[in-house]
């Protein structure tokens, strides 16, 4: 039974290898472009391209999504399995993260940091399997940036909208405009941070590919006919820069990712002001409870 | 269909990538950590009764060898008085035999002696008898003539007492 959402964890990936193949055209020589467009929706504001990475990121979607029902698959208190053990030690590991970084009251955040971290470093090592990494597309890294932005504020809205203006002003109201410009540089960073690691290095991986087959083709050119132009220095050689761009630079960039998302909520909430907000609150329906008391009393 | 450029902006894409990052985040709430922690909150509870069951069998186990080590120390002591008890019988036995014995040895002793001093005196009659019949014999012949008997007896009977006391 469980074995069924492992095969099927892995043919959503294999599913996005079968789309590559069948629709996208080999590319000839270098030519460094975005991802392959397959169809357009017509939309008002803007036509939305249905395009590789859209795909790569749903099939990682799913793969993850079968992957986390193997995991979970079969639950027992006793005689637990390895699989068990596997997705406890996730879980584990992601809260414990979690609340060394953000503190106790940030711990319904690690299965979001999980999602980041998954999603990132999954998106990112398909790469590994010849697809096209959905975190080298700006729309993707800058969706999920946003979307970061978005629960920053939140939190730090959460101890009065006043509170959160007046933090513009700190420490001198003069420096407002560059706060401001840092408040949005945030987001802006982060998404370009990540694509920019994750394409940058499949563009060296490109051109060093390329640079060695024509390396091996001058050196080579001394053997005869259709051996002096087999790039005999393609042989192995990429496969190192890629166990570094793809491997290193993609685990390492989701766990950036992750970490910042962590940082800048959990630094953005003020937690003294809204335990303060917390307690007048609490104190304020304390004394509307205690007059209405009084009022009950009054009339009786 | 071409290619996207490197670098280009649409805003769809941002709100599906957006989108996208929540139903991760949903589904793995929904189905990673969820069942984990109620599968953790479980073992935890069984731990618990676990723990709550192995406390109350080693409390009863505790008061079950109290009350074991209560009879025992009960029966030793009834063991001591039964022993004491026995003794004590015993002893009151052996005393009431001895005593019995004893009796016994006395009646004994006192028949035998009261056998001797019959005898002896039947003995002394005897003599007596035969000293005064020999004395008779003998004084007729010294005397040569018969004597009357019942005229001297108390004169003999008086000498041989005599002679029995000197002795």
């Amino acid at each position: 039974m469980s074995i069924i959402f492992l095969l099927l964890s892995v043919l959503s990936f294999a599913a996005a290898i079968v789309i590559k193949i069948l629709f996208v055209p080999a590319s000839e020589g270098i030519d460094i472009t975005g991802a392959h467009v397959f169809f357009t929706v017509k939309l008002p504001i803007q036509d939305l391209p249905i395009t590789e990475s859209q795909v790569n990121s749903w099939c990682v979607m799913l793969g993850i999504l079968f992957l986390c029902l193997f995991l979970t698959s079969g639950l027992k208190t006793r005689n637990v399995s390895v699989r068990q053990l596997l997705a406890e030690w996730i879980v584990e590991k992601t809260t414990n993260l979690v609340k060394t970084n953000m503190g106790e009251f940030f711990e319904g955040f690690a299965p979001f940091v999980a999602a980041v971290l998954g999603l990132s470093a999954f998106s990112s090592l398909s790469s590994l399997i010849g697809l096209f990494p959905p975190t080298s597309d700006i729309n993707i890294t800058a969706g999920w940036a946003i979307l970061v932005f978005f629960l920053i504020t939140y939190y730090k809205m959460k101890a009065g909208p006043w509170i959160y203006l007046k933090s513009f002003g700190q420490p001198v109201p003069l420096l407002a405009p560059l706060n401001i410009i840092s408040e949005f540089a945030t987001p802006v960073s982060m998404a370009f941070r990540h694509y920019g690691n994750v394409l940058s290095g499949s563009i060296i991986s490109l051109l060093v590919a390329v640079g060695l087959s024509g390396l091996s083709k001058t050196i080579f050119s001394f053997l005869p006919g259709a051996l002096a132009d087999f790039p005999y220095l393609r042989i192995g050689i990429p496969a190192v820069l890629s166990l570094y761009f793809d491997l290193f630079s993609g685990g390492l960039q989701a766990f950036i990712f992750a970490m910042l998302t962590m940082l800048y909520i959990s630094g953005g909430f003020p937690a003294e002001e809204y335990a303060a907000r917390k307690k007048k609150r609490e104190e304020r329906k304390a004394a509307r409870a205690a007059v209405m008391n009084a009022n009950k009393r009054e009339s009786a | 269909m071409q290619n996207l450029d490197i670098i280009s902006i649409n805003i769809w894409q941002v709100v599906i990538s957006l989108a996208n990052l929540v139903i991760l985040f949903l589904i793995l709430k929904k189905f990673l950590f969820e069942p984990v922690k109620k599968i953790k909150a479980q073992r935890e509870n069984e731990i618990e009764t676990q723990y709550k069951k192995a406390d109350k069998a080693r409390k009863e186990a505790d008061d079950l060898k109290a009350g074991w080590e209560d009879k025992i120390t009960t029966a030793d002591q009834k063991a001591d008085e039964i022993i004491s008890e026995a003794v004590e019988r015993a002893n009151e036995r052996n005393e009431i035999m001895l005593y019995e014995s004893r009796e016994k040895a006395d009646q004994i002793i006192r028949k035998a002696k009261a056998d001797i001093e019959r005898d002896r005196r039947e003995a002394r009659e005897t003599i007596k008898k035969e000293i005064v019949d020999v004395s008779q014999v003998i004084s007729e012949q010294i005397i040569g003539r018969e004597i009357n008997m019942d005229d001297h007896r108390d004169l003999i009977d008086d000498a041989i007492d005599k002679l029995g006391e000197t002795k």
